[in-house]
């Protein structure tokens, strides 16, 4: 039995779509972990906030000043800063100048 | 209740591939080996695919993000985590719903990961391929072999506490680390072999032909639901477990969530290609279920060249299957006895798997009370645990809250704000409407009654128990403070 091409395309789709998914995720993780390991040999902590993820948690915050979590996402956001002033090398996509325009919180 | 202080510090994954692992080892079972394909096949094949991906994403991938998260922010087993979102009380018992869940759960999933045993043993001994043998016959002596099936599931809770005992690294991580990768080996040599055989063909054809008229059944969809919900394991305690062992530097969405969620539905995949090439070659009808793994496949063996070989690599490859996710759905238990009690580990391990043990006689003495237990825990026991762990992401600590503190935090991809109502209304309304459709689907019978009888004594249990457990504790200067972010944040 010849198999069609529309059954050919599912199988290939399928596999793409999970084990290439799969696979992609595994690659990316395995490899963020080692520039993590890489990172905090050379200096001891690293960035813990995407330019982005830091972005909206300092919203949240100023939205949120009285939030019984409020305290905690401060010491997050500022422990982040913390680490992206006194590193030289970042874990997530940084520029100098997104580093200069942040202000504790 | 103890504090946690008067004992070793927490335990973490050695490697971010260990966590990875034990994630694919709890999630991956029997289900993706004898339910999926199936269910695949039957219910449009492509057509199936489609609606099972796209629910995967906006189900399980945001949902076990949320799940880890919340065990990577607390730190702690099931009832601590809702503790530290609840604070003290009643209704941290929500916590023992997800615990009692997996203790049920557990004490039938321990005989069928004995049969799986078995059926590895008899396959290294070549039985499956041996002249006159008889794959119904074999099967019946065996559920027929009470003695037989209570010594499979005496070994292999002996098995997995000897396992646990070990710790988290050195047990668990250890066992995850060569077993998952064996299994997925092991599935694609029995892969290689099914597609090079005559008539394999069919196999795919069964399996992946489109069939797009089943996109718009509802049945379809009801299936995907089903199988992207209970194949990830999404909301029984395992994720907020093995993410309560992260490191501070781990990401939690991109391995947690995406990794797990399609890693496993790809192990599905996978055992599709593997499986029904063979069986379609030597023209045997597909099956669901024990009928599938235990009558049609032992059939296939001696029809097909090296025979003997993939059997000891499905059976094998089968049980590392059952058997992971055994271990790691006990250790969402001894994570929270261990925290919540004034034993340590091992006493906690001995004394878990002994009450599970005992609870899985009657499961292991009779089949029809593991489908009983299997359809009630199943149906109504899973969607609870995962009401409940979701519930109190999204209406209690918030999802905002968790995806700013947790999830985005050293996180491997950004997630946006579109997760937030996910987890907060639309998670918990197909919960709810899962259990309903099935009471629905069940009305009047022996098992309704038994989820009944779960959604309400299960709560209440647990609503009682940490009532007195909590109360007592109140003037006793315990750890927990409730932390006052009842009432969710959006």
């Amino acid at each position: 039995m010849a198999l069609t091409a529309e059954v050919l395309g599912m199988l290939a789709f399928t596999l793409a779509a999970f084990w290439g998914i799969a696979t992609w995720a595994l690659v990316r993780t395995m490899r963020q972990e080692s520039r993590k390991v890489a990172l905090l040999e050379q200096q001891d902590r690293i960035d813990t906030y995407s330019p982005k993820a830091l972005a909206q948690l300092r919203e949240w915050v100023e939205a949120n000043p009285e939030d019984p979590l409020a305290e905690e996402a401060r010491e997050r956001y500022n422990e982040c800063l913390d680490a992206l002033e006194e590193t030289d090398s970042q874990f997530y996509d940084w520029s100098e100048e997104d580093i200069q325009s942040l202000e504790r919180l | 209740m103890t504090s946690s202080e008067a004992k070793t510090a927490r335990a973490e994954w050695g490697t971010r591939f260990g966590f990875l692992m034990a994630m694919l080892g709890a999630m991956v079972g029997a289900g993706n080996i004898w339910r999926f394909p199936y269910v695949m096949g039957e219910n449009g094949g492509g057509a199936f695919v489609l609606a099972f991906l796209a629910l995967l994403f906006v189900l399980a991938v945001p949902g076990l993000m949320a799940e880890v998260a919340l065990g990577r922010y607390t730190k702690k087993g099931v009832i601590g985590a809702f503790r530290d979102v609840l604070g003290r009380g009643g209704l941290v018992g929500f916590g023992v719903v997800v615990l009692l869940v997996n203790v049920a759960l557990m004490s039938y999933y321990s005989p069928l990961i004995g049969w799986t045993l078995y059926y590895a043993v008899h396959s290294l001994l070549f039985t499956f391929t041996a002249s006159g043998f008889e794959a119904v016959e074999f099967m019946d002596a065996l559920f027929a072999n009470s003695a037989l099936m209570i010594g499979l599931h005496t070994v292999v809770m002996g098995s997995i506490a000897a396992v646990l005992i070990l710790g988290i690294r050195r047990g668990v991580e250890r066992l995850v680390v060569y077993a998952v990768p064996a299994l997925v080996i092991a599935l694609v040599i029995m892969t290689i072999r099914g597609l090079t055989l005559d008539g394999a063909t069919e196999g795919i054809a069964f399996t992946f032909g489109v069939q797009w008229e089943y996109l718009t059944y509802s049945d379809t969809w009801i299936a995907a639901l089903g199988q992207a919900l209970f194949s990830t394991g999404l909301g029984w305690g395992i994720a907020l477990t093995v993410g309560s062992y992260l490191r501070e530097y781990d990401d939690v969405p991109l391995g947690g969530g995406v990794f797990t969620a399609i890693g496993e539905s790809s192990i599905g995949i996978l055992a599709a290609l593997a499986i029904f090439p063979v069986v379609f070659a030597v023209g045997l009808e597909p099956d669901a279920g024990a009928g599938l793994a235990f009558v049609s496949l032992v059939q296939v063996f001696p029809e097909i060249p090296l025979g003997g070989i993939v059997a000891i690599l499905f059976f094998v490859g089968f049980f590392l299957a059952t058997f992971t996710s055994g271990v790691v759905i006990t250790e969402v238990g001894v994570t929270t006895l261990a925290e919540e009690t004034r034993f340590d580990r091992t006493q906690t391990t001995l004394g878990l798997c002994g009450v599970i043990w005992l609870l899985g006689l009657p499961s292991a003495y009779s089949a029809d009370i593991l489908d009983y237990l299997d359809f009630v825990f199943g149906n109504w026991g899973l969607p609870l645990a995962t009401l409940a762990i979701i519930g109190v992401i999204g209406w209690a600590m918030g999802p905002e809250r968790l995806r700013l503190l947790a999830v985005n935090r050293n996180a491997g991809i950004f997630v946006g704000r579109w997760w937030n109502p996910v987890i907060k209304y639309v998670v918990p309304a197909v919960m709810i409407f899962i259990m309903a459709y099935y009471a629905y689907d069940s009305f009047g019978t022996a098992e309704m009654y038994g989820g009944v009888a779960v959604l309400v004594g299960l709560p209440v249990i647990g609503y009682v128990v940490m009532s007195i457990a909590e109360g007592g504790e109140r003037g006793g200067g315990g750890e927990s403070e409730p932390t006052d972010v009842t009432g969710g944040d959006d």
